[in-house]
């Protein structure tokens, strides 16, 4: 049975494989460093490691709120590429696939980064593809929000 | 191995934390408004003034401009660290600097895959201080024969 951890950015409802999820941070410190690539806006140190931090609002489709100082969450999840954090609103919740209604893009054509949806509880919620979103955020094929 | 071996001088530029081998350092001055002329500049080589140390002129370099670091420190108010270098002294200017850390305190830490092919050429190498990334800084990327070539 598959689990998905749901998460908000703004207005922004996302899904995360539950088995992705290494943990969630509430307002973990995060540095700058010169030449971070792509939207990488800072990294964040967990046990030792350096965690890239990712702006998704190329994804949301609206301005990067992570200069807004606003206390909030780092999930922080695995990729094939190695670990990246993701900032959040709300603690997220989590729940199993049969409570909802899982649709699977096909194409990434439509949303950048999105393999699908997940509608729970009447709200929709995009199902991020981690492994692009990691691959495709830090290797500059996206330009950094202004 | 020796005392300054051992010791690691941190310095900040933009609010980012850099470390430096003491070894490689000859001494560090503030209150540099009056020693510095800003008319002997070579900005293509990153060198931002000239520095009157030691009834001599060495070359000011400005690691933020490789860095495309922005800093609010106005150059009167900034620091400069002398380092030997195979062409003699030359000057770092910095914006503060936090202070002297023994090795020990020092966590070294890999920079991640995903942030590798960006950071190449900028550093290669990170510390963690007191849980505070510290990007270790490598002085022959800034200045002298390898720093023009590149």
């Amino acid at each position: 049975m598959r689990r998905f951890g749901l998460f908000q950015i703004g207005g922004f409802g996302f899904a995360l494989v539950l088995k992705r999820i290494k943990k969630i941070l509430q307002n973990s410190k995060t540095y700058g460093l010169p030449h971070l690539p792509g939207v990488v806006t800072a990294v964040l140190v967990d046990d030792g490691e350096l965690v890239p931090l990712l702006d998704l609002s190329p994804v949301i489709g609206s301005g990067s709120r992570l200069n807004d100082d606003v206390p909030g969450y780092q999930v922080l999840v695995e990729s094939q590429y190695g670990s990246i954090a993701l900032a959040v609103d709300l603690a997220g919740k989590i729940v199993s696939e049969q409570k909802g209604e899982l649709s699977v893009t096909v194409e990434q054509t439509m949303d950048y980064g999105v393999a699908g949806k997940f509608i729970y509880q009447d709200k929709e919620y995009k199902l991020l593809d981690v492994d692009f979103l990691a691959i495709e955020m830090t290797q500059g094929f996206l330009a950094k929000p202004a | 191995m020796s005392v300054a071996n051992q010791r690691k001088l941190i310095f900040r530029l933009g609010g980012i934390g850099f470390l430096l081998d003491l070894i490689e350092v000859v001494e560090a001055l503030d209150q540099i408004g009056e020693t510095l002329d800003p008319a002997r500049s070579d900005i293509g080589q990153g060198i931002v003034s000239a520095l009157r140390f030691r009834q001599t002129w060495i070359p000011v370099v400005d690691p933020a401009l490789k860095l495309d670091i922005s800093s609010t420190v106005k150059l009167r108010d900034k620091t400069v660290v002398v380092l030997r270098g195979a062409e003699g002294n030359w000057a770092l200017l910095v914006d503060q600097i936090d202070g002297l850390f023994t090795a020990e305190n020092f966590q070294p830490c890999e920079i991640p895959f995903l942030l590798k092919v960006a950071t190449m050429g900028f550093y290669s190498q990170i510390q963690l201080l007191h849980n505070e990334p510290m990007i270790v800084f490598e002085p022959e990327h800034y200045y002298g024969s390898v720093s023009i070539s590149a």
